[in-house]
C-alpha cells in the first residue's frame, strides 16, 4: 500500500501542522507545573477564533517568557507584547522578534488556522518549528485533538 | 464470515464549487450505497490549497477524505490525474469508484477505467446497490435516450459510473463533523504530453437556472416563439427563469443556456412548471431535482405526467394569459 499520513479534520476549523489539517494538537504537558506546553485546542462550531493556549520558554534558561490561555496573554515576566494583525495576533518578545504568529483564514463554511513560531520545552528541545507556511511539531504528546482539551482540576 | 468492501470513492471536483454542486451530490449518494455494503466514503481531492473543499465534504457527510496537495496539482491535467489516481486505486481497492459527468469525470474517468481494465457507465441517472448480489446497479440512458439501461460490474473493481449532476440531492452542512484524512505521499509525476499554457473560464451568461428557486420550463408545445416568450412574463411574476427544450432552442424560441436535460442543465428548484413539454427522458433528467413539479399539457397521456407532483390537461394557448393575470392581480 502506498505510504500515507493521517490525521482528523474538523468540518467547521483545523489547524494546519505537519502539513496536514488537525482540529486541535498539543505539544509538552499542559498540566506540568512550570514546563513548556503548546495547546491548539478544538474550536467549537459557532466560534471564529482558535483557542491558543501554552506557555512559552527561553531557549538555553529554559526561563518562562510568557503564558497565553485562550489567546489572551496570562502571566508575562519577560514583557513581552500582544499584537493584533489582520485575522489573528503575535507575541513579540521584548527585543521586538516575533515568537509566536497565529493568524486565522475565512473560508465561505468555516476557519483554517496557520501558527509561526520556534519553540524549545525545559530540556531545550526544538519541539515547533517553522515549516512552509505553518508548522512541524516534534512528539506532540496529541498530535489529534477531535473534542477540546480538558486541563486536570 | 461476509465479505468485506472497500470504501465508495467519490472524485472531489471542486472547480467553480460553490455553482457546481455535484461532489456533495455525490458524497450524499455514496453515504447510502456504502451503508449497504457496510462501508465508508472517501473523498478524493487532487490539488493545491484545496483545505476548504477537504472541510466541506466532511461537512456534508464524508467519512475520509484522501488529499494530495501538490503545485503540479494546481491545473487539471488529465494523464497526471489519471496516473495518480490508478496509483491509489490500485493500492487502497475502492469497491465503488464515482464522479460527475462534468467536464472534468467525462474526460478522465473513461481513461481511468481503461487503464484499471474495469467498466464504466457514463451519465447515469441513478445509482443503487442491488440488495442480494451487493452489486452496483448503475442506471443509464442508452440508445440515444429511448430506453433506460441497468448495468452492473459483476467481475472487475472498482465499478465505476459518472453521473449527472443534479440527479441527487445533497445532504446539509453540518458544521460538527470530524472526519479522517488521509495524505498518501505523491512525489512521483508522469511527465504530461500536454502543456497547459493558460486557463480562462468560460465567459457565463446572466441566466442562473441552478440557482433559481422557480423554473418555467417550455417545449414545443408552445407552439410559437410569440407564445414562449409568455413564459418570461410568468417567470417575472413568480421571481423565476425561463428554461426550454431541445427543440425548442432548436427553433430559436430561447438561447443553448437554458437548455434543461441531459445534455444541458439540471435544477434543484422549489418549483418547475412545465409547460408543452412531452416529458422525454433527456428532458426530465434537468428537472427532476426539483421539490415540486407542476405540467401543462393538452394530451392527457403525455408521458411528462408520471413524474410531476400535479398535472393540468389543458391548451397551453389558453391557460398561460389566464395564469397570467390571475398572479398579477394576486401579487
Ligand atoms: C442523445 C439525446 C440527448 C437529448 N438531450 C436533450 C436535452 O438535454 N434536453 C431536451 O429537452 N431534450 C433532449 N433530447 C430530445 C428529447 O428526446 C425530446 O425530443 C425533447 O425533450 C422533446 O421536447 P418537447 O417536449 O419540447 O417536444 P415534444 O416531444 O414535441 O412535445 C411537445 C408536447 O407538447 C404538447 N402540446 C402540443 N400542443 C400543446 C398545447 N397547445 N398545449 C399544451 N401542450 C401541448 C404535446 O402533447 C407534447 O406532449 C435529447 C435527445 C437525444 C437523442
Amino acid at each position: 500500500m502506498i505510504k500515507y499520513r493521517e490525521s482528523k479534520i474538523s468540518a467547521h476549523h483545523n489547524y494546519l501542522v505537519n502539513d496536514m489539517l488537525t482540529p486541535g494538537f498539543v505539544v509538552g504537558e499542559p498540566d506540568k507545573q512550570g514546563g513548556f506546553y503548546f495547546l491548539a485546542d478544538k474550536v467549537l462550531a459557532g466560534e471564529s477564533m482558535p483557542r491558543i493556549s501554552c506557555r512559552l520558554l527561553e531557549e538555553g534558561s529554559g526561563n518562562l517568557l510568557v503564558e497565553l490561555n485562550w489567546n489572551r496573554i496570562q502571566s508575562n515576566p519577560k514583557a513581552c507584547i500582544h499584537q493584533s494583525i489582520p485575522g489573528g495576533f503575535q507575541i513579540l518578545l521584548s527585543s521586538g522578534n516575533v515568537l509566536l504568529e497565529v493568524q486565522t483564514q475565512a473560508f465561505a463554511n468555516g476557519y483554517l488556522t496557520r501558527i509561526k513560531a520556534r519553540l524549545y520545552d525545559e530540556k531545550g528541545f526544538l519541539r515547533i518549528e517553522p515549516l512552509g507556511d505553518s508548522i512541524k511539531v516534534h512528539d506532540a504528546e496529541k498530535p489529534v485533538l477531535d473534542s477540546p482539551f480538558s486541563f486536570s482540576p | 464470515m461476509s465479505k468485506s468492501f472497500g470504501d465508495v470513492w467519490i472524485f472531489g471536483d471542486y472547480r467553480d464549487y460553490f455553482q457546481n454542486r455535484i461532489t456533495l451530490q455525490l458524497i450524499a449518494k455514496g453515504k447510502d450505497l456504502a451503508e449497504m455494503l457496510n462501508t465508508g466514503t472517501t473523498v478524493v481531492l487532487l490539488g493545491e490549497q484545496v483545505h476548504q473543499y477537504a472541510m466541506e465534504y466532511v461537512a456534508h457527510g464524508a467519512n475520509t477524505v484522501m488529499v494530495a496537495e501538490h503545485p503540479k496539482l494546481k491545473e487539471y491535467e488529465v494523464e497526471t490525474y489519471t496516473t495518480l489516481l490508478s496509483q491509489w486505486v490500485k493500492s487502497y481497492r475502492p469497491e465503488i469508484f464515482i464522479a460527475g459527468a462534468t467536464s472534468f469525470g467525462r474526460e478522465f474517468f473513461p481513461r481511468l477505467a481503461k487503464r484499471l481494465r474495469t467498466g464504466l457507465s457514463a451519465d447515469c441517472v441513478d445509482l443503487e446497490v442491488d440488495p442480494k448480489s451487493l452489486l452496483l446497479v448503475q442506471t443509464t440512458p442508452a440508445f440515444g435516450g429511448e430506453l433506460l439501461a441497468e448495468v452492473v460490474t459483476p467481475d472487475r473493481r472498482p465499478q465505476m459510473a459518472t453521473v449527472h449532476p443534479g440527479v441527487f440531492r445533497e445532504l446539509p452542512h453540518n458544521s460538527e463533523a470530524v472526519g479522517r484524512i488521509i495524505y498518501p505521499d505523491v512525489d512521483v509525476f508522469p511527465e504530461p504530453r500536454v502543456k497547459v499554457i493558460r486557463s480562462r473560464p468560460p465567459i457565463k451568461g446572466k441566466v442562473s437556472l441552478e440557482d433559481a428557486s422557480v423554473v418555467i420550463a417550455g417545449g414545443m408545445g408552445l407552439r410559437s416563439k410569440e407564445q414562449f416568450e409568455l413564459l418570461y412574463e410568468l417567470a417575472e411574476l413568480l421571481e423565476g427563469e425561463v428554461g426550454a427544450t431541445r427543440p425548442a432552442i432548436l427553433s430559436g424560441w430561447a438561447d443553448e443556456e437554458r437548455l434543461l436535460g441531459q445534455t444541458g442543465k439540471s435544477v434543484k428548484a422549489k418549483l418547475v412548471i412545465s409547460i408543452g413539454t412531452s416529458g422525454a427522458l433527456q428532458f426530465t433528467t434537468g428537472i427532476q431535482g426539483a421539490e415540486t413539479v407542476i405540467a401543462i399539457n393538452r394530451d392527457p397521456d403525455a408521458p411528462v405526467f408520471r413524474i410531476v407532483d400535479l398535472g393540468l390537461v389543458a391548451d397551453a394557448a389558453a391557460v398561460l394569459p389566464i395564469l397570467i393575470e390571475t398572479l398579477r392581480r394576486r401579487l
